[in-house]
């Protein structure tokens, strides 16, 4: 199914800028991780938001290889001053295709599947070891659960009752070589975060409104995480791509760009 | 009584910690019940469990954030199970985290191959920007950990099981690159031992052969290693490396490209893979790393025979 983006608000103003700052991205001579970023800017845009408060949280995008949809929500989040689009790739700039901490806004490497999970769990216990109320909010890929890694910091964030660390798993149903449902299937996903001793939440990941207010709680006094399965899709936003297993990587020129900046949705 | 590198690793760090609220400190079920650090900061230790890359990645997280955090494990577990954790953490993000890793070499002895751990220098040395050291005695111990927590730079701290070691003498409170336990006269061939079991074999082998000299090395990253090169190669010009440690990536051979001039030849580990039981020594003979196998390297090299 695929819903219309959340527009009207500010928060949506930016998700379409950024899908916009994405598709250029897709146009530079590296091309990009399209379908994953496009899927992930409304989680990143929300997260953002809440990390706007300056209350200590820190979001961290695990499922790194959508850096494009990352730089472009922290520019359009006003983290990153510079347009990283006309940048990305280039000799003498960060915006590589996998983050790293030397981006405005990054502190962490991710990119190889499942760090950026224990990153942000480190980061959520550091936050309470300090008395803050901020968040360590991690961004993953459905088929990033599949490395053990995810799995072993949630017994372990759940052991250590960390209720201010939120995992939002990034539901696109796609992965590198297909569909998720046909390489390695989750079924039952908000029930085994419930097992491992989660609070859970599923919410449309393009409803913009809904994502802020599941980000927005105050969690300083929680004793259990927070895993919130975001259904997304694939390409969100541009029609030509969206919910096709072909926009994992794409690279377009500048005449398609323009046509894909006009239609989105 | 002296301490074993691990149990004065962790009384270092307890003390180090009372006036220090950025130190943390982590286990992964090895840590032992009464852990010293436990009873003295309860709030600041966490047996995060069985779970060595979510251990060392979530202390990514608390040095980032401005902790110190401490994490030991034993060494098979630190290095090569959790190596992408400590390439992204110790070296590309030079994350102010420190690995401290018993059980290294065949320390393990009898448990067997899956605790043994030959290979962490390899690892290690090959991942730029860490401090790589490996205490012998519970004063290079102590003196090893204090810099840790002074310096906040990323450390690997390798260490035996529960054996304990007479501390070398040394001048100073710092570490120098080479501690000279023997200059030995020019011309002498110079033991230079590396980790705990390398310095008692060394030690064991000067007593017999009095007319060597020995140098032993705490800190074995490649800057470190490049200060004591210089200054062995100043003393001497044939050295025998005694060390805990396959061959390749060890630090004889590191020293062997360091020192182009010199003629430098190790004792190690080499390529066998134990698979009989015994004790900590029992094992390292079956490697042919013994007392032996250093007195004939000493003996100097037959020309007609190279």
């Amino acid at each position: 199914m695929t819903t219309l983006l959340d527009l009207g608000t500010p928060l949506a103003e930016r998700a379409v800028q950024a899908r916009k700052l994405v598709i250029d991205m897709a146009a530079s001579p590296r091309g990009c991780h399209l379908g994953g970023s496009l899927s992930v800017l409304d989680i990143l845009i929300a997260a953002l938001h809440r990390a706007s408060l300056d209350d200590g949280t820190q979001v961290v995008l695990s499922k790194g290889h959508a850096a494009a949809g990352l730089y472009a929500a922290l520019h359009v989040s006003g983290i990153l001053p510079e347009n990283p689009a006309p940048l990305y790739g280039q000799l003498g700039h960060p915006y590589t295709g996998h983050p790293g901490p030397k981006v405005p806004g990054v502190l962490f490497p991710t990119g190889s599947l499942g760090h950026g999970v224990p990153y942000a769990a480190g980061w959520a216990l550091a936050q309470r070891l300090g008395g803050r109320g901020g968040l360590g909010i991690a961004v993953a890929g459905d088929g990033e659960l599949q490395e053990g890694l995810v799995w072993e910091t949630c017994q372990v964030a759940a052991a250590q009752q960390l209720g201010n660390f939120v995992l939002v798993v990034d539901r696109n149903g796609g992965q590198n070589d297909g569909l998720v449902q046909d390489i390695s299937p989750l079924p039952n996903l908000a029930a085994r975060f419930a097992a491992f001793g989660f609070d859970t939440a599923e919410v449309d990941g393009h409803d913009l409104t809904a994502l802020c207010a599941l980000l927005s709680d105050d969690r300083s006094s929680a004793r259990r995480p927070l895993a919130v399965i975001a259904d997304t899709v694939k390409g969100k936003g541009v029609p030509a791509v969206e919910g096709k297993a072909g926009s994992h990587y794409v690279t377009i020129d500048a005449a398609r760009a323009a046509k894909w900046k006009r239609m989105i949705r | 009584m002296t301490l074993s590198g691990r149990d004065a690793y962790r009384d270092e760090l307890t003390r180090l910690a009372a006036t220090d609220p950025a130190v943390l400190c982590l286990e992964a079920d090895l840590g032992g019940k009464g852990h010293p650090f436990q009873s003295a900061h309860p709030d600041r230790f966490f047996n995060l469990g069985i779970a060595e890359g979510a251990m060392i990645d979530m202390a990514t997280g608390l040095a980032v954030a401005g902790y110190k955090p401490f994490v030991s494990t034993f060494a098979p577990f630190a290095a090569l199970r959790a190596a992408e954790s400590l390439k992204l953490t110790l070296g590309y993000l030079a994350a102010g985290v420190t690995v401290v890793a018993p059980y290294a070499g065949v320390s393990g002895a009898w448990f067997g191959t899956t605790h043994h751990c030959l290979e962490d220098f390899a690892v290690l040395r090959s991942i730029p920007g860490v401090t790589i050291a490996a205490p012998y005695g519970e004063a290079d111990m102590r003196a090893v950990i204090r810099e840790a927590v002074r310096s906040g730079r990323p450390h690997y701290i390798r260490t035996g099981r529960n054996a304990a070691y007479t501390s070398l003498g040394r001048e100073g409170a710092e570490l120098p690159p080479v501690n000279w336990e023997h200059p030995g006269d020019a011309g002498a061939t110079c033991l230079v031992s590396v980790g705990e079991e390398g310095t008692r074999l060394a030690l064991s082998a000067r007593e017999l052969r009095p007319e060597s000299a020995h140098a032993h090395l705490t800190y074995l990253d490649h800057d470190h290693l490049a200060s004591a090169a210089a200054d062995l190669s100043r003393r001497h010009s044939r050295f025998v490396v005694v060390e805990e440690h396959r061959r390749e990536g060890g630090v004889a051979e590191a020293l062997a490209l360091l020192l182009p001039q010199c003629e430098v030849t190790g004792v190690n580990a080499g390529h066998g893979w134990p698979v009989l039981g015994g004790d900590h020594h029992e094992v390292m003979a079956q490697l042919g790393l013994d007392l032996p196998a250093v007195l004939s390297a000493l003996e100097p090299l037959d020309p007609t025979r190279v």
